[in-house]
């Protein structure tokens, strides 16, 4: 239980944390505490629009080294302090929100970068590095992480490893937590742990494992080693329309299927093809589902890739070839979704259904989604693409959404009408075989969806929990822990 | 007010983070209120409740940004949050609510002496304080002659950018009726800051100047055969940022024999010492310090790369707070 704001109790809390990071590190002034109240989940961001206060962290923390992490860490054990830990800022699941306040653990500052490992091809840097800021120091030294969300420029490489994030190179070059070779780790009790140096290993259960996902819950990551990859000879894309989003998803899936390695895949349903991709490529694109997709490597072996991709896309399916401009197109634009004003935003209300699931299930998933929006929410827009192919399904990036009109004026009613949205379609999604999710996370958002995906397995979770994290400070709420 | 002519900044950049990673002061005080996407937001909320306009905090959030517009570049719509800060800044002023400080600092650039001129010529060299700090002033004489000098005021951009746009209005109106009075055909200027208040600014607050403007690279252009070797460029705000990627300081430079190496790891970031704020460093000048610190940890060989910059400001703040070898492209080209 916090202090009061105005009590001397708080003052000493303060003292001690000044006493750790030094005044100027540990911000309570209001712009600072604001700043880190809203971050890009709908709700905090409507809340704030509607003129609402945004609940706010007592203190934000900017720790400069893993040992003022611990010691911090044991200052919020003694007063049972709740801890958030906060990267860029940018989840849309409320994972980093200071529901409860407490001390915001901002790890922007815990930016060192150590440098490519050129004998093993891994790279080691602290958490609190901005990925871009990260990928461009790969960069500088020949090499890539090949981690490229469309949230490069503004979350950090401990947001992805908390929140399991992906890039659109994931077909070729795995989600972060394929990438990631060990962890360095502040137990929620103020112990420096590291996780073992490989990840391929049959030392037991695999502690890297256990915080790659755990979204602050379990601890905080303060440094990690990553592989990279050479820069690629040749990187090409190809893009086709086919007559329909199922005819498009067969023959991607058969891509797959065929252990052809494409770096990326795309997938836009009709509607989306007609919005989106029309809008942001400036393509004439009236009718159809638009695929892309690429190789990448040694210009020879993407040459005899394509070769074989094509004939699969033309030959068996059918597909309209938009040729490799209309793929290139994709690959130069595809951050630019995500720019305003084609991002969705505020007043309107939307979301993000990210579903994974196999290829046997995918289609029924993202159907029984777009049913249950479509005939419960009919004043809603249902448009999806799929975003991150692996050998056996992939990703379905849902989105719904209101326009302004149709949103509630009051706030209240405004939160109660978008979690009706998440509580259907989420449940349609999981009875047809989808996990929520591939790679937003649960956060705040969707943890009261835990035990409904988890069922009886959900005690080990909270067991887990329960044992490194025994006066319940971390990130409290989240996840559904 | 003039925030109002932002309305489409405070509607799409408080939702936006794709230009998180520029954030000058952002990536120094790693606090999201120094970000676009947080300035706007408060804003924001300040427009709902307008008694917040001129809360102490969200005025010095405000005043301390590097308004680099490193963001405005990026963003696919360039939309202009440099713009808004601006507008915000001067609405403050016109609320009479800036603090003392900032009051102070206004009114001592506009108790600044009036301009000198001397020499003859149909070409008018303005010299300001940075530019005969950081060596250009002497550099040009090197390299021109036949030119008369303008020495030495205040030009109203410091004005501009703290919201002081009346004073400003006053002051650019006097230093242009100097430029006319030279009546030069061509205005000089080695210090960016100034170039964007000839070409930008003064048009906005309604002043006609009298004859053309260049930075001095551009006039210098003409000038060859050196053999630079190995330079590090860096960019100026005002002329990537606010005028289109002016392209002389680094055309000069390869005319000039220089093999520009990379700095840093991108061409996206400020590496300015925060050139487009003008005066931060009498408002929070540890803040400069940080920056200047952030340019020389990238700096490849920070003992003995050449380092070279547009900007006149920039070398002096990098001087003061790093050991880099800091010179502006008049002097490269001078041989100094």
């Amino acid at each position: 239980m916090l202090p009061e704001r105005n009590s001397y109790m708080y003052e000493m809390i303060h003292t001690e944390l000044i006493d750790v990071l030094g005044k100027e590190f540990v911000g309570v002034r209001d712009a600072d505490r604001f700043g880190h109240s809203v971050d890009y989940y709908w709700i905090p961001e409507m809340w704030h629009d509607r003129g609402m206060e945004t609940p706010k962290a007592d203190f934000i923390c900017h720790p400069g080294c893993t040992e003022e992490v611990a010691k911090i860490m044991k200052i919020a054990n003694q007063y049972r302090i709740p801890v958030v830990p906060w990267g860029g800022g940018s989840g849309s699941q409320g994972g980093a929100l200071p529901v409860f306040g407490g001390i915001i653990m901002d790890m922007k500052r815990m930016n060192k970068y150590y440098g490519v490992d050129k004998e093993s091809m891994t790279v080691t840097c602290q958490t609190g590095i901005i990925a871009q800021h990260l990928e461009w120091n790969c960069n500088k030294e020949g090499y890539s992480t090949m981690h490229l969300p469309a949230s490069i420029s503004c979350a950090t490489i401990g947001g992805f490893l908390a929140h399991r994030g992906t890039g659109v190179l994931s077909t070729k070059y795995g989600k972060i937590e394929d990438m990631v070779m060990s962890l360095e780790v502040v137990t929620p009790t103020g112990e420096i742990i590291r996780t073992l140096p490989v990840p391929r290993h049959a030392s037991g259960p695999d502690l890297t494992m256990l915080y790659v996902g755990s979204e602050g819950t379990l601890g905080i990551i303060t440094e990690v080693t990553l592989k990279v990859h050479p820069q690629p000879e040749k990187r090409e894309f190809r893009a086709y329309i086919f007559k329909d989003f199922h005819t498009a998803m067969s023959a991607g899936a058969e891509l797959m299927r065929s252990r052809l390695q494409p770096c990326a895949i795309r997938l836009y349903d009709e509607t989306e093809t007609k919005t989106h991709v029309r809008k942001v490529f400036g393509m004439d694109l009236d009718q159809g589902a638009y695929l892309v997709f690429g190789f990448d490597g040694y210009s020879d072996i993407v040459d005899c890739q394509m070769r074989y991709a094509r004939e699969i896309m033309e030959n068996k399916y059918h597909g309209q070839d938009l040729g490799s401009k209309g793929g290139d197109l994709w690959w130069e634009n595809k951050y630019k979704f995500f720019y305003p004003p084609y991002i969705f935003h505020v007043p309107q209300a939307y979301g993000t259904l990210d579903t994974v699931a196999t290829f046997a299930n995918i289609e029924k998933v993202y159907h029984a989604m777009k049913k249950v929006v479509n005939e419960n929410f009919p004043q809603a827009r249902f448009i999806g693409h799929f975003s991150h192919w692996y050998e056996w399904g992939c990703m379905l990036y849902a989105r719904f959404i209101f326009e302004e009109d149709a949103v509630p004026k009051d706030p209240r009613e405004a939160v109660a009408l978008y979690n009706r949205v998440w509580d259907m379609a989420i449940k349609a999604a999981i009875d047809n075989g989808g996990v929520i999710n591939e790679h937003h996370g649960v956060g705040l958002k969707l943890g009261r969806f835990m035990k409904y995906l988890y069922g009886p397995a959900m005690p080990v979770l909270e067991g887990i929990k329960k044992q490194m994290d025994p006066n319940n400070i971390m990130n409290p709420g989240k996840m559904g822990l | 007010m003039n925030i109002d002519n932002f309305s489409d900044v405070i509607k799409y950049c408080r939702f936006c983070f794709m230009c998180r990673h520029l954030s000058g002061i952002g990536n120094v005080t790693f606090t999201e209120a120094d970000t676009p996407r947080v300035r706007a937001s408060m804003i924001y909320g300040a427009t709902l409740r307008p008694e917040t306009l001129t809360n102490e905090d969200l005025i010095r959030t405000m005043y301390r940004s590097d308004l680099s517009g490193a963001c405005r570049r990026n963003c696919v719509h360039h939309f202009d949050e440099v713009g808004l800060t601006l507008a915000y800044r001067a609405d403050i002023v016109e609320k009479d609510a800036a603090p003392e400080a900032i009051k102070a600092i206004a009114a001592n650039l506009e108790g600044k002496p009036e301009w000198t001129v001397s020499g003859e010529g149909k070409v008018a060299y303005v010299a300001d304080k940075y530019s005969i700090e950081a060596g250009s002033a002497d550099a040009f004489a090197k390299l021109a002659s036949g030119y008369q000098t303008v020495k030495d005021g205040c030009c109203g951009k410091g004005l501009y950018v703290l919201g002081f746009r009346a004073a400003a209005k006053n002051v650019a109106e006097k230093f242009v009726k100097v430029l006319a009075d030279t009546k030069a055909e061509t205005i000089v200027v080695s210090n960016p800051a100034i170039y964007d208040m000839l070409v930008n600014t003064c048009p906005e607050l309604g002043i006609a100047v009298p004859a053309k403007v260049m930075h001095t690279t551009e006039y210098l252009a003409g000038v060859t055969g050196k053999n630079l070797g190995d330079i590090y460029y860096l960019e100026s705000d005002f002329l990537r940022n606010y005028n289109n990627d002016y392209t002389f300081p680094k055309a000069v430079l390869k005319a000039n024999g220089a093999n520009l190496k990379p700095f840093g790891t991108n061409d996206e970031e400020s590496y300015s010492c925060a050139e487009g704020a003008v005066v931060l460093d009498k408002i929070e000048p540890e803040l400069i310090e940080k920056l200047a610190k952030y340019i020389e940890a990238r700096a490849d060989h920070p003992e003995s790369d050449v380092i070279a910059v547009a900007s006149p400001y920039t070398k002096v703040q990098l001087k003061k707070y790093t050991s880099l070898n800091v010179k502006t492209v008049e002097e490269l080209l001078a041989g100094i």
